[in-house]
């Protein structure tokens, strides 16, 4: 069983914090539950309180950028995404500063906690913030190499961390790039293109359909914001029927990227799971999964709704 | 600290050019805060012509000094300023707000040597000297000092006051705020729009030293800079509570709020700077641009 992603966060930046020197950790009031209390530990000197004031922690994070430091102001991704988007977008995005920023407690399975902090309009947000770049890692092995790859990318990034447990995704020696996409199954019948945890329950769908003789392509971008737009619109010509699944609003979500590059390049019939435009309430996570249509019979369903829709338009 | 009679006199004719470039900028550029950066005039010349340590030829050297403008829409006096000292040539000023050019309208750090943060939205000016002033310590950089000038409606941002409690609670004493308390916010007086008395004791109980000064009297400036830098009063950060008047130099201006962001036109600047020139027993000079007609025509003819 892997470990919870939220460890692995705070595993990988006390191995990142060994090997750079320079990277601090910010926290407003939620390192246990972040588990930034790990680098906390590890490095107390390199680890900055700055209590329950986001906007007032971002900003810190652009002076410290300023001064030669890789900071990572550390909350949940509601407040990083909302509470301080000004400061975020102004303080840091617009003069490129060299500012990691994760998003905690994203989407379903945050949970019982309700609709204030169920992180569902950070990817839209955050993608349409000039210079950010954005990620949502599909198992621990992928966080990890965000993590890195955020470290080595000079300029703002948003990634999101899950708190749940998500099943191995990725080979071993895989790599995350900025842009790339991976294909995780073949098949020409319809695409199915997950990102974070939904990619999973694009794998399962296409074992539902694959017993109705449907063959999809399973598509993961890890990498939401640049996109890989050449690898999902070469789907998209053979298949012609996309369905994107995220664990965010498909408003401005991965949904919104998918629509905007089969627009331009590649149209397709389009399904687009996610949670539709609505709050997400407390709940159980697999209650609230049925309850917003995000499990991987939804995905399959989609998938049959969207190749049948491409045959009535032949 | 005794100031040098030849150092008074170099501050006062940096604060009159400050203002004077201001005004010129901001009619070219047909957009800007007059009130807000005459207001700022001697706190900038006293910063940037005797306290600060910079470099003009190496505006990135590590060593430096920070000033973060965290009332950014007083750019065209930072700008002035700027070019003064040598960081870029004193003409790039009349391309303020042109596009393409390095002078943004509110202050880009990526695009204008000298200028340290990137601003606009008030409020964000001061956690980010804040970020700057826990760096120097992680630097071990003791000799330098960070700067932050605020505006007085600004201090109505919560922000500020996140950050307040943030550089009292680490004992910042490597920072410097300083508040251009002009009286007059973008649609009225303080006391009208929203209370801000008493601010000293807000910035005492965050954990400040606070010191206060009339902000156009240079040499008690560079008196109160000299000891806000010297001396350190308990490991607090200091707040300058300085005195000013919005506009001041124009009668027209001087805590009219409708001066807050307006551009003269060409004739109207003209009559401005010779007032300005009078006012501060300098010989008159009008619009440097008066007679371009490329200026008028993109003042009078343009969008």
């Amino acid at each position: 069983m892997p470990e919870e992603m939220r460890d692995a966060f705070g595993h990988t930046l006390v191995e990142l914090g060994h090997e750079f020197p320079n990277i601090l950790v910010l926290d407003a009031d939620l390192h246990t539950s972040s588990k930034a209390l790990y680098f906390k530990k590890a490095f107390p000197d390199r680890f900055i309180q700055c209590g329950i004031a986001e906007q007032n922690m971002f900003g810190i994070a652009a002076g410290l950028a300023m001064q030669g430091f890789i900071p990572f102001p550390s909350t949940f991704a509601v407040f990083a995404a909302k509470r301080a988007i000004d400061q975020v977008s102004i303080s840091i995005s617009y003069p490129k500063l060299n500012v990691k920023i994760p998003g905690s407690y994203v989407g379903i399975p945050t949970s019982r906690a309700g609709a204030s902090h169920n992180a569902i309009e950070d990817v839209a947000i955050m993608r349409a913030t000039p210079h950010m770049r954005v990620a949502d890692p599909g198992d621990n092995r992928e966080l990890r190499s965000v993590m890195r790859a955020a470290v080595l990318t000079p300029g703002p990034i948003y990634f999101r961390i899950t708190r749940y447990t998500l099943p191995d995704l990725m080979d071993e020696g895989y790599e995350f790039a900025w842009g790339r996409g991976v294909r995780l199954a073949e098949g020409s019948d319809v695409t199915l293109i997950g990102t974070g945890m939904m990619t999973s329950f694009c794998l399962q769908a296409a074992e539902l359909l694959a017993k109705d003789g449907i063959h999809a392509d399973v598509l993961h971008c890890g990498s939401i914001k640049p996109i890989d737009a050449d690898l999902i619109a070469a789907s998209a010509r053979k298949t012609r029927a996309v369905v994107t699944a995220e664990n965010a609003s498909v408003v401005g979500g991965l949904g919104s990227a998918i629509a905007e590059v089969l627009g331009e390049r590649a149209p397709a019939v389009l399904r687009r799971i996610g949670v539709q435009d609505e709050f997400i309430h407390s709940g159980g996570i697999t209650e609230l999964l049925a309850h917003h249509h995000m499990t991987p019979a939804d995905i399959a369903a989609a998938a049959k709704g969207a190749i049948a829709m491409r045959e009535a338009l032949r | 600290m005794r100031v040098k009679p030849e150092d008074l006199v170099l501050v006062e004719e940096q604060a009159y050019q400050i203002r004077r470039l201001s005004l010129e900028m901001i009619t070219c550029g047909r957009w800007g805060h007059v009130g807000g950066a005459f207001s700022l005039a001697e706190i900038l010349s006293c910063l940037y012509f005797h306290e600060l340590k910079l470099d003009p030829q190496n505006p990135q050297w590590e060593r430096r000094d920070r000033c973060v403008l965290s009332k950014a829409h007083a750019s065209p006096a930072l700008y002035a300023a700027l070019a003064l000292r040598g960081f870029f040539p004193v003409e790039e000023l009349y391309t303020y707000c042109e596009l393409g050019g390095r002078l943004e309208g509110h202050t880009d750090m990526t695009r204008t040597p000298g200028v340290e943060s990137s601003g606009g939205p008030l409020g964000q000016g001061l956690s980010i000297a804040v970020g700057m002033a826990l760096g120097f310590r992680l630097r071990e950089q003791p000799g330098n000092r960070v700067y932050c000038l605020l505006g007085d409606g600004e201090c109505d941002e919560g922000q500020v006051w996140e950050a307040a409690m943030s550089a009292g609670h680490y004992h910042l004493d490597n920072l410097i705020a300083i508040v251009d308390y002009n009286k007059v916010m973008a649609k009225g007086f303080i006391w009208d729009l929203m209370s801000l008395e008493p601010l000293a004791a807000k910035w005492r109980a965050f954990g400040w030293e606070v010191l206060e000064v009339d902000g156009h009297d240079v040499e008690a400036l560079l008196q109160v800079l000299h000891e806000a830098r010297h001396v350190r009063v308990h490991g607090q950060p200091i707040a300058i509570i300085a005195h000013t008047v919005k506009g001041k130099g124009l009668e027209e201006a001087e805590f009219n709020y409708q001066w807050h962001t307006q551009a003269p036109d060409p004739d109207t600047a003209d009559a401005m700077l010779r007032e300005l020139a009078r006012n501060y027993g300098r010989p008159e000079e009008g619009y440097s641009k008066i007679n371009d007609p490329d200026a008028k025509e993109k003042f009078y003819g343009g969008e």
